[in-house]
């Protein structure tokens, strides 16, 4: 147990807003049990002293409160009972957590502090955490919990256990930044950074790196406001040293932590925009931006970026490139996130097309096609999907039905269902798209490779 | 396929993980995770909006009822007994050294193989027994000098051992002498099968079962499947589930969607061979395909969309090493995933077959020693996901050996604790083509495809089983995806929200939410004896072994219809509403009724919230409360029926009820609606009607009952020898056979009060002699008479005479028994009735006609005439008779017993002919007689044994 340090001071602050708060602390006396603080708390409760002990089980209207919770037992049996009513209390708490009840697991929650006076427990997470953890938790939800009966909760809480202690200002921070409260959250932040407790600090080394971080990027939008302040000012004509000066000390302290941040492995897409934002890297060459994206493409074929890079490739005059594109294209589509997509399937058409009406390389088409001609008919060219697609998305069932068309045939289900409603539909480019597929049918035959000899 | 422009920051460590805790049961309330810059973010905003990974504001999805509701009617025949812990486990070691975690558990070794020598006598010593059984004595008596060279006396062996039995637990116990001398003598010959063998088996089985009674992940999956309707708004869809004494019958139930679902028609049946571990289902180019898991043998069916279409069996595989997993692929129609035990992983395509695309005992990141694997089907239908209990792993099936990733460490990488197992991997492609959820026994982790090894989202949850029953329901743009985690022993069903994906980063969305678990609508079914609490207590918690959920709407209005099968075979269902678009401060807390001047916290410590009773009172009203109800509803419990038809909403009790949440301040309202309580009934009715049908010996714990049917063979109380016994014996034995027949116990059936003797001044059977005969003729002045009797000239008329008397006592015995059997006027009228209907005799019994006749003949019967020596009981009743009829000796003293009180009482007082006595009267004196009268009249008779 961390010696109470501060806890005396803030009894009178408990007092009049934290309960919670004011439980931990008269639980950590050695006090009375909660249930006879009523005096403690401030509030009237003109009941006899006698009576308090016999009116016990009504007061708490506790029904499933098992009794031996109130009874002091001794010696071994004191042990065995107390972790078993310890262990029956964090269960009410749960269950009512997990149901929504804020109000009747707060009242538990109370009960469960007295845990913290036999915390005999050599366990790693001691009933300092879970008060921690519930508490927040439930002062989160709770409809009449206000930030400051918050602010006095987590307090209380990071003297309890100096094992969490920068993890509690962490989540604290966290807490004061989601609720909007910057500055706050600034000064916690830098208050944690400057703690220290022998190996408790490299211990926690972690936390330690991320209040660094967040840290830095506080400092980095203050930062870029002070910067639109000054920006503005300069547009006025004026010139202000004194934010000019703040501004660079900002950017010091940001950009310090934030390198730090980075180079550890994880993570750090907030770190690193702001730092890349910071650094101005923009305005990469294009041969470098295609070299990223197919290592990107190896890495996750079906990333969004895919349909930019095909584009790219498709516009390059460099065979190598276009066949690259179409790779890339077909195997964006392999993914089922891609099935529906109209933008990625009219990039297919049109390269495909392209290639058809040159000429030039249907053996890329067979290539590609050849691994896949088992499972992409039913994966996209069944006539369940041509029903659907037609009376979905007209243009992405046309799309299809050119890949389908040129891929498979004029036979092909997919093809025929859909060129066929076109047809009656009276549409234009279904009929040229019919035309079109029928004056090319030989390379479908080519394709897939039922006139081998022929070639 | 867009990923988010920023996720939210995490270490991404390397190796084995590093953090050492135990499951900690608060691990997921009270963080945020990190924070994120939100969407709408712009250097100029004076405020930034930060989001948190954890804590955002989920939808707001209530239950409707207060528990779970049955769906289908209880699995008849689903009586057997799970396994408990108590079964194998060596007493008074269980609790304390399990709960500390220190040490395994002790199994009862001994135990188990003591039940096998008992149960199973011949398989364990059959041969041998055969062969020594002169050599063993298990009487009393001391042996004689010659037969103890070659006979050992077990008696004193069998007391030795029974003594120890009693002496279980005590420190001084110690083996005897005399039973180690002939343990040691014994050990190696007597058994039939080696006792090392056997020993080696039973020890064996004993851990297998430990380990399942533990965990058990032959269930992982679950067995319940929901296949949605071809067109969305369609309002039918069809459940799929395993059912059946075995649980080895598909079922496909059509079910119409409500906010409470309704099954339609008759399901369409399967049998199989095997207990179905696991359904999985998925719906492609709509179709539902349908693959059934059970341990040898997996099978798919395919369902056409339309509803009614007959569900048809498409294959069936079966394999030699248990298979651990099957899913449907959400991508190609007929094409699944299985695994096995051996470590293999296959691709089965109902059109191509069976494809090995991994075979490897060994697990993948580090040795564990679980058989379990599992694979799914990924974003790429070409790509399957492989799991063991390390991690996972994603193989293209096109190049198996070569192109794979890791996609899911156990280790510093996804910030796993030490000792994490993966349990449940799932496919979440419905929510987000490229997701995956990874379930351990502490936490759930989303993973992206996209970017593997480092989870997208990680929620410790806490429950106190591992989930190994997963659904996601997916959400629309806008919400929130859904995801239900079901635990197996504990039923534990919690419910999650998270948002993003794609556009953002994932983010967990609201608190988690518990739901009702089946057992818990226990406390809602009315009350039950003891003996049927504790059989539906059994039922109802019987672990949990499936898990569905269907997203309804209807108009404006949603609901989230939740299904869960257990493993007794029982569906159960709830229903969750959705409570759009609140103000988020009341979100979550309407439930409280606190006063909104004080906070509530502060309530809570004060412990005396305003809300609450005085003193006791609430208190004793509650109690008086329960006591009532639990009265009336044992009183009525045959009455149920009626009560059910007339559509009684509530009982009673449940309209008391409503008081008690604000008595208690428990916020539940504990009221299931009219339409629940009727189902509860309806399904409580089934459920006991299915238990009664039951063989005897198949209901585990029904109380004890003799059987009636072989007490006496058809031998033992066959056709009597002696002419003379005949009526009686015929008489006696039809009371024995009715009071059988009735279950109802055997009584003295002469219970009338005794009326007066007749005056009897001189008894002439007194004398007996001729002299004393002719004078008392004479002073009849009938003499001439008794002269022609004497010489034998009216033999032919006597006869006759005798003939008619027989027939009217028989039909005298039927009354007789009528007004001894039978206490209600009812069927007393009702016995009547059929006694007229019989053959004609020399007059009906009842007609006035013959007021006298009767009570004469029965007299005769009982001995009253002189010419007719009673046909006493003493013949019968003497051990030679009943030996001689072959009656064996131990049932001789029984039936004395019963034919004695046959013969109680009757001889002074013949019962009055029922015709001559009014019903109420009748009533009254069928009561059977208080034993004072019994004694008192004939004291030396002994007492008929009661309660046969």
């Amino acid at each position: 147990m961390p010696p109470c340090r501060r806890v005396g001071g803030h009894v009178g602050a408990a007092r009049a807003a934290a309960p919670v708060a004011a439980a931990v602390t008269a639980a950590r006396r050695g006090g009375p049990f909660p249930w006879a603080m009523d005096g403690f708390v401030g509030r009237a409760a003109p009941r006899p002293a006698a009576q308090a002990g016999s009116a016990l089980l009504p007061a708490l209207h506790l029904p499933l409160l098992p009794p031996h919770l109130y009874r002091p037992a001794t010696s071994h049996e004191y042990k065995l009972n107390f972790r078993k009513s310890k262990e029956a209390c964090l269960s009410y708490i749960q269950d009512a957590m997990l149901q929504k009840q804020w109000k009747r697991a707060a009242e538990f929650l109370t009960f469960y502090i007295e845990s913290l006076e036999k915390d005999f427990s050599t366990e790693y997470v001691g009933p300092s955490e879970m008060i921690w953890r519930i508490g927040t938790e439930i002062l989160c939800h709770h409809s009449h919990s206000s930030m400051k009966e918050f602010n006095s909760f987590i307090e209380q809480m990071k003297t309890l256990g100096v094992k969490r202690y920068l993890k509690v200002c962490l989540e604290h921070a966290f807490h004061l930044l989601c609720n909007g409260r910057t500055d706050e959250a600034y000064q916690n932040l830098s208050l944690a950074e400057s703690w220290r407790f022998g190996e408790q600090t490299t211990a926690q080394d972690k936390e330690l790196k991320l209040i660094q971080a967040y840290r830095g990027l506080l400092d980095y939008y203050s930062w870029s406001k002070q910067k639109n302040v000054l920006l503005e000012y300069e547009r006025g004509g004026f010139e202000d040293l004194s934010v000019e000066q703040e501004m660079h000390s900002s950017f010091r302290k940001a950009a310090v932590n934030l390198k730090e941040i980075i180079q550890i492995p994880g993570v750090w897409d907030l770190f690193v925009k702001c730092y890349v934002d910071f650094l101005k890297r923009h305005g990469e060459p294009k041969k470098s931006l295609i070299s990223v994206l197919k290592i990107l493409h190896d890495i996750v074929p079906s990333h969004e970026l895919m349909i930019d890079f095909n584009i790219m490739l498709q516009k390059s005059k460099k065979r190598k490139k276009r066949r690259l594109g179409l790779e890339v294209i077909f195997a964006a589509l392999d993914y089922a996130g891609w099935k529906e997509n109209v933008k990625a399937w009219s990039c297919l058409a049109r390269q495909v097309k392209q290639i058809i009406i040159s000429e030039k390389h249907p053996d890329w088409i067979k290539q590609e096609w050849n691994s896949r001609k088992d499972w992409w008919p039913t994966f996209h060219f069944s006539r369940y999907l041509a029903k659907r697609n037609w009376q979905e998305n007209e243009s992405l069932a046309y799309e299809k039905a050119v890949v389908a068309g040129i891929l498979l045939g004029k036979d092909c289900k997919y093809f025929k269902y859909v060129s066929h409603q076109g047809c009656k539909d009276q549409k234009k480019r279904f009929r040229t798209l019919k035309k079109f597929v029928n004056k090319h049918s030989s390379v479908y035959l080519r394709i897939s490779g039922l006139s081998d000899s022929s070639v | 396929m867009e990923f988010p422009a920023a996720l939210f920051p995490s270490f991404c460590g390397a190796g084995p993980p590093a953090e050492e805790r135990g499951a900690a049961a608060a691990a997921g309330w009270g963080e945020h995770g990190q924070v994120l810059v939100g969407a709408c973010r712009g250097p100029h905003a004076a405020e930034t909006p930060f989001v948190a990974r954890r804590g955002g504001a989920g939808e707001s999805w209530e239950p409707a009822g207060v528990a779970a509701a049955p769906f289908l009617p209880p699995n008849a025949g689903c009586w057997v007994p799970s396994l408990m812990p108590q079964d194998i486990l060596y007493r008074g070691v269980l609790r304390r050294k399990l709960r500390s975690g220190k040490s395994g558990a002790a199994l009862d070794f001994t135990k188990q193989l003591g039940h096998f020598f008992v149960d199973h006598s011949e398989d364990a010593f059959g041969s041998l027994g055969q062969l020594l059984h002169k050599n063993f004595y298990l009487g009393n008596a001391k042996l004689r000098r010659q037969a103890r060279d070659t006979t050992i006396r077990m008696t004193p062996l069998v007391e030795e051992i029974n003594r120890l039995e009693a002496r279980h637990g005590c420190p001084q116990q110690h083996l005897t002498s005399r039973v180690r001398w002939f343990s040691h003598l014994c050990r190696d010959w007597l058994f039939e099968v080696p006792l090392d063998l056997l020993a080696d088996c039973v020890h064996d089985e004993l851990v297998l079962q430990w380990a399942s009674l533990l965990f058990d992940d032959s269930s992982t999956g679950g067995a319940l499947a929901w296949l949605p309707p071809e067109d969305a708004g369609a309002r039918t869809g069809r459940l799929v589930y395993p059912r059946g004494p075995a649980m080895n019958q598909l079922y496909f139930q059509d079910v119409v969607l409500g906010e409470v679902p309704r099954a339609r028609g008759s399901p369409a049946q399967f049998e199989l061979n095997g207990r179905i571990r696991q359904v999985a289902a998925a719906q492609v180019d709509g179709e539902g395909f349908v693959g059934v898991r059970s341990d040898y043998h997996c099978g798919v069916w395919r369902v056409r969309g339309r509803t009614g279409a007959a569900p048809a069996p498409l294959q069936v595989i079966r394999t030699s090493v248990p298979a651990s997993c099957l899913t449907v692929s959400p991508h190609l129609p007929g094409e699944l995933a299985v695994c096995t035990q051996s470590g293999a992983v296959y691709l089965w395509s109902v059109e191509t077959g069976l494809q090995q695309l991994r075979q490897d005992p060994q697990t993948m990141f580090f040795r564990d020693h679980s058989p379990w694997r599992w694979s799914d089907f990924t974003a790429h239908p070409r790509v399957l996901s492989c799991a063991d209990r390390t991690g996972l792993q994603c193989l293209d099936t096109r190049a198996p050996g070569r192109c794979h990733f890791d996609f899911f460490k156990v280790g510093e990488e996804a910030g796993c604790q030490q000792g994490e197992r993966v349990v449940l991997p799932l496919y979440l492609g419905r929510a987000h083509p490229s997701q995956h959820l990874v379930a351990t026994q502490f936490a759930v982790y989303v993973m992206d495809e996209r970017l593997p090894l480092v989870p997208v989202l990680k929620w410790a949850h806490m429950m106190q089983d591992p989930p190994l029953f997963a659904h996601v329901v997916p959400g629309g743009p806008g919400r929130s995806h859904k995801l239900l985690l079901g635990a197996s022993h504990t039923q534990e069903l919690l419910l999650l929200q998270y948002t993003g994906g794609s556009k953002s980063a994932c983010q967990l969305a609201g608190p988690p939410q518990k739901l009702h678990s089946i057992s818990g609508c226990l406390q809602h079914l009315p009350q039950q004896l003891p003996h049927r609490h504790q059989l539906l207590q059994q039922r109802l918690g019987a672990p949990a072994a499936g898990l569905t959920a269907v997203l309804h709407a209807q108009g404006q209005r949603e609901s989230l219809l939740v299904f869960q099968l257990s493993e007794a075979g029982d569906v159960f269902y709830q229903t969750l509403r959705h409570e759009a678009a609140q103000p988020s401060t009341a979100d979550g807390e309407h439930k409280d009724e606190a006063a909104p001047s004080a906070s509530p916290v502060v309530e809570a410590l004060c412990g005396s919230a305003p809300s609450s009773p005085p003193g006791s009172n609430g208190e004793e009203e509650e109690e008086e409360t329960f006591f009532l109800s639990n009265l009336e509803v044992i009183v009525n419990e045959e009455e149920e029926e009626e009560e059910e038809e007339a559509g009684t909403p509530a009982a009673p009790e449940e309209a008391q009820r409503p008081e008690e949440p604000c008595a208690r301040c428990c916020p539940s309202p504990a009221v299931p609606s009219p339409a629940v309580a009727l189902r509860y009934r309806r399904w409580l009715k089934a459920l006991f009607r299915d238990q009664q049908e039951l063989p005897q010996q198949a209901a585990g714990r029904a109380p004890p009952t003799i059987s009636q049917k072989r007490l006496f063979t058809r031998q033992d109380l066959g056709p009597p020898a002696g002419p003379g016994t005949g009526t009686l014996h015929a008489w006696a034995r039809q009371q024995l056979r009715r009071a059988m027949r009735e279950r109802g116990r055997v009584r003295r059936w002469h219970p009338a009060p005794a009326p007066p003797p007749p005056p009897q001044p001189v008894d002439p059977a007194a004398w007996p002699d001729a002299l004393s005969t002719r004078l008392t003729a004479a002073w009849a002045g009938d003499w001439s008479h008794w002269w022609e009797e004497r010489l034998g000239l009216n033999m032919a008329q006597r006869q006759r005479a005798l003939r008619e008397r027989r027939r009217r006592q028989k039909r005298a015995r039927g009354h007789r028994s009528l007004s001894a059997s039978f206490t209600s006027s009812v069927t007393y009228q009702s016995e009547l009735s059929e006694l007229s209907d019989g053959p004609p005799g020399p007059g009906p019994p009842l007609s006035p006609g013959h007021p006298d006749a009767l009570p004469q003949v029965l007299a005769e019967v009982w001995g009253g005439s002189p010419h007719h020596p009673p046909p006493s009981a003493e013949p019968l009743l003497s051990s030679q008779t009943l030996r001689s009829r072959g009656i064996p000796k131990e049932r001789r003293k029984t039936l004395r017993d019963y034919l004695a009180v046959c013969a109680d009482g009757a001889p002074e007082t013949p019962p009055e002919p029922p015709g001559s006595q009014p019903c109420s009267q009748g009533g009254q004196l069928c009561i059977p007689s208080s034993q004072s009268q019994l004694s008192g009249s004939q004291p030396r008779r002994k007492r008929p044994r009661m309660g046969f």
